[in-house]
């Protein structure tokens, strides 16, 4: 082993552990304080602050939610008008899915990602912090607009011409199309972090077959994230052009072609569902063999079932177009493209189906949740068949069904396994247990509230009721099953309230974890509960797909890294054998003041084109302040 | 120690967000206004014009609502449609001129004051242009007043119209067209708009 010769620092072999913690502990703790906290790159931090927030948007599209049940329980209801009813609709499918589904994933990968390969940190750490305060600004710059009453009213899939110049005026729209842009950035530097992360700073020894399934999950999330967004920030940065400063993409009287904004949409739409639910795949896989006591049943099926299903989802965004009056060859290849993707879902249906056949489950919380999720999803998945032909869907287009069935794959197949997810690793981020009691009611209400609320909007959809309306007539057939689902989704609240509440107790007053409460087998595991600044004390070295469970006695890690600036492992590709010691950025404030500066750039060319060359200038000040060169060298081999 | 500070800083950053957004809410709010109260409405009749029926001041309500027809996105948009739906453009055209005057050569027959419009397209004017009060409602005539306003604007405001679905013969009002085409005008009157208001 080569030591350095040019400084006196030791490498971590020279050291015994309390020494070696506590030299990491000072090379990678981020500075106490206000400013400490906004400059630190430390990726748990900035997951927990991610979670946080978009847990708070949550509960404010929840709240949505139950005005909309209020102003619907009875027809002919004054509690809303109709413009407001229309910002809220809108505000709470923009919210739940930009501001929460994705960003809470992302943010899980953020935390649990690093920690399950085995690293450091995140790649580019301070991109990761960036994304955080840009995410937090275009959250914000919605919620400030709904309250001062021009929240965007034009559906969260702001079709034109509806959401372009002549039938959307105001700032409505252009509001809505920015806060597009400020998350997918976030999300895009969320998902290059990752690519890397998975690819280059894997443990040594975790070859590609190795690798988590909840890792492989966030990858193909990841790369679904960086083809699917442009497009939509394609479409959003060209409708705005076209509201501010009169250029003609949507304007079919001059060439422009209104159905290209669906296209765009859609082409970003659909992966997006993916995108919500990948990570939630990965997340079950990895919840259930800690409660069946064995491996997860066909690994390699799943991993290509997720990546089959990544590659699938680019084929079918034509689906939500069908009656948009299409070429019927279109709408037949879109029809058969659907279906298929019924074939990889099945296959991981089937896997973990034999996961729980073949092991002795322990019905904690956590596998509640996943047994919520098998059985909601598959509902969810079957009337997405149902939608997938034309016939049907022409019939229950822009209806109740459709509300019902996307309700049912997007709570039913992200929400379930994501508050399964905080329940699992809840003990891993704030080194204290969920209380179970809790955990089951809240299970039991969220579950039936869940049924009760949505199953119904089926039956209202083949009645005949439509989505989007605020109010109906007293003499259509629709009062009671209304009434009934918005009683219900008091019973589903109950349930979120239960949830928050004892995630509220437990991060103060739970019973302390430990680094290990689920005997789980992956690396994450390893380390203390919650996970120091630098993670793991020692590289840990992976030997199987279950490396706790393989070598649960002595983990084997891999030595000669130096302590006394951040450094982490760079492997290769393929077989994880390490290549290089790479240094990882220092605490900077600067990604804050560089998100401050786009967030006024991208507000401010709401209002006028000049905001793209006059703010970019405190910008390119912020970035070169961010990448003012240190002199240290980058790393070496 | 390091859980602890991002908490207290989530807080304290809670709560500047908390003030900023309720001063916010507070000084900026934006509402639309559907349809004026009848009280409201019949107020904004009450124009105080000058005898000669140039310049005067908007009723008092109307600086009570915050002048909303010359501000709102919505207004603006809603006079934008009130003027292709009554017909305008058959003298005004595009809002350069026709049969009738210019609304961006920087001329304004009787004064470029919002009563004086309002009154012209309220109770009409000599030389052709008709009296609207029996076919528009009160707020609609305000309305389609701050439109023809904001055509003439030499300086955009940001929630002047954009451009409609449609071919487009000038650059739209938040463009200000008036600053790009701008022609000094008729100065003295030109013959056609007559001898004198």
């Amino acid at each position: 082993m080569m030591r350095d010769r040019d400084t006196q620092e030791p490498l971590d072999v020279d050291l015994d552990d309390a020494e070696l913690a506590a030299k990491l502990e000072k090379t990678w703790a981020s500075r106490p304080g206000f400013w400490g906290a906004i400059a630190t790159v430390d990726h748990k931090v900035i997951a927990r602050r991610y979670v946080v927030t978009a847990f708070v948007f949550l509960i404010l599209g929840g709240l949505l939610a139950m005005a909309m049940r209020l102003q619907l329980s009875r027809p002919e209801a004054c509690f809303i008008g109709p413009d407001r009813y229309n910002q809220i609709f809108t505000m709470h499918g923009s919210n739940m899915m930009f501001l929460f589904a994705v960003p809470v994933m992302e943010a899980m990968a953020v935390y649990l990602v690093p920690l399950m390969v085995g690293t450091r940190n995140i790649a580019f750490p301070r991109l990761n912090a960036f994304s955080y305060w840009i995410f937090l600004f275009g959250g914000l710059l919605l919620w400030l607009s709904f309250a001062l009453d021009t929240g965007p009213d034009v559906g969260w899939f702001a079709y034109v011409p509806l959401s372009g110049p002549q039938y959307a005026p105001g700032k409505r729209a252009d509001l809505w199309a920015q806060m597009i842009t400020f998350t997918e950035l976030a999300a895009l530097a969320v998902a290059v972090e990752i690519v890397v992360t998975v690819f280059k700073q894997r443990a040594p020894g975790m070859s590609l077959d190795r690798i988590p399934v909840l890792v492989w999950a966030m990858l193909v999330m990841s790369f679904l994230v960086i083809m699917a967004m442009p497009a939509i920030m394609v479409a959003s940065s060209t409708l705005i052009l076209d509201r501010l400063v009169g250029t003609q993409f949507y304007n079919p009287a001059l060439g422009g072609d209104a159905l290209l904004w669906q296209h765009l949409f859609w082409f970003f739409g659909h992966p997006e569902v993916y995108i919500i639910f990948l990570p939630a795949v990965g997340m079950v896989s990895t919840i259930l063999p800690s409660f069946v006591g064995r491996p997860l049943f066909g690994y390699l099926l799943l991993v290509m079932a997720l990546i089959a299903t990544g590659v699938l989802s680019f084929g079918l965004w034509v689906h939500h177009m069908f009656v948009v009056g299409l070429p019927r060859v279109g709408e037949s290849f879109f029809t058969a493209s659907s279906m298929a993707i019924a074939v990889p879902a099945g296959v991981q249906i089937f896997c973990w189906l034999a996961t729980l056949w073949a092991g002795r489950p322990v019905f904690r919380t956590p596998l509640l949740f996943v047994l919520g999720f098998i059985v909601t999803f598959v509902i969810g998945g079957l009337t997405g068949v149902m939608v997938a032909s034309v016939p049907l869907d022409s019939q229950v287009h822009d209806t109740y069904f459709v509300v019902a069935h996307f309700h049912y794959v997007l709570i039913g197949g992200a929400v379930f396994p994501l508050i399964g997810a905080v329940y699992f690793w809840f003990p891993k981020m704030t080194g204290r247990m969920m209380s179970e009691r809790l955990g089951r009611w809240a299970f039991g209400l969220i579950f039936t509230g869940f049924h009760l609320t949505f199953f119904p909007m089926h039956i209202l959809g083949l009645w005949g009721m439509p989505r989007r309306v605020y109010t109906y007539q007293p003499e259509l057939p629709w009062a009671g099953l209304n009434l009934f689902i918005s009683l219900s989704s008091v019973i589903l609240a109950a349930g979120f309230l239960v949830f928050f509440i004892d995630a509220l107790r437990s991060w103060k007053n739970g019973l302390p974890a430990g680094p290990n409460p689920w005997k789980a087998s992956t690396l994450e595991w390893a380390t203390s509960s919650p996970p120091p600044a630098y993670n793991f004390r020692r590289i840990p070295v992976v030997g199987s797909r279950d490396p706790l469970w393989s070598e649960a006695a002595d983990l084997p890690v891999a030595a000669g890294m130096r302590t006394h600036r951040r450094e982490l492992l760079v492997t290769s590709m393929v077989e994880a054998l390490p290549q290089a010691r790479e240094s990882s950025p220092s605490d900077s404030v600067w990604p804050f003041w560089t998100a401050i500066a786009t967030a006024i750039m991208l507000i401010w060319s709401i209002f006028s084109p000049w905001a793209v060359v006059w703010g970019s200038i405190p910008i390119a000040v912020a970035l070169i302040g961010w990448f003012w060169p240190k002199g240290t060298p980058e790393d070496e081999s | 120690m390091d859980s602890v500070a991002p908490v207290k800083m989530l807080t304290v950053l809670g709560a500047i967000c908390l003030v900023a957004i309720a001063a916010v809410i507070g000084w900026a709010r934006e509402p639309r206004q559907y349809r004026a109260d009848p009280p409201v409405s019949a107020a904004l009749d009450q124009l105080r014009l000058m005898p000669d029926g140039i310049g005067g001041t908007s009723p008092e309500v109307y600086f009570a609502m915050g002048k909303p027809y010359e501000s709102t996105g919505f207004d603006l948009s809603q006079g934008k449609r009130l003027y292709s739906w009554f017909g305008c453009s058959q003298c005004h055209g595009d809002g350069r001129g026709g049969k009738g005057p210019s609304f961006i050569d920087g001329w304004w027959l009787y004064g470029p004051s919002m009563v004086s419009i309002v009154a012209s397209i309220r109770n009409g004017r000599p030389h052709g242009m008709p009296a609207f009060k029996d076919k528009m409602t009160s707020d609609q005539i305000w309305q389609l007043a701050g439109y023809v306003r904001s055509m003439g604007a030499y300086s955009a405001s940001v929630v002047a119209p954009s451009r409609n679905d449609d071919k487009t013969s000038r650059p739209a009002e938040n463009r200000a067209p008036a600053a790009i085409l701008f022609d000094e005008g008729p100065i003295p009157v030109h013959p056609k708009q007559g001898p004198s208001p």
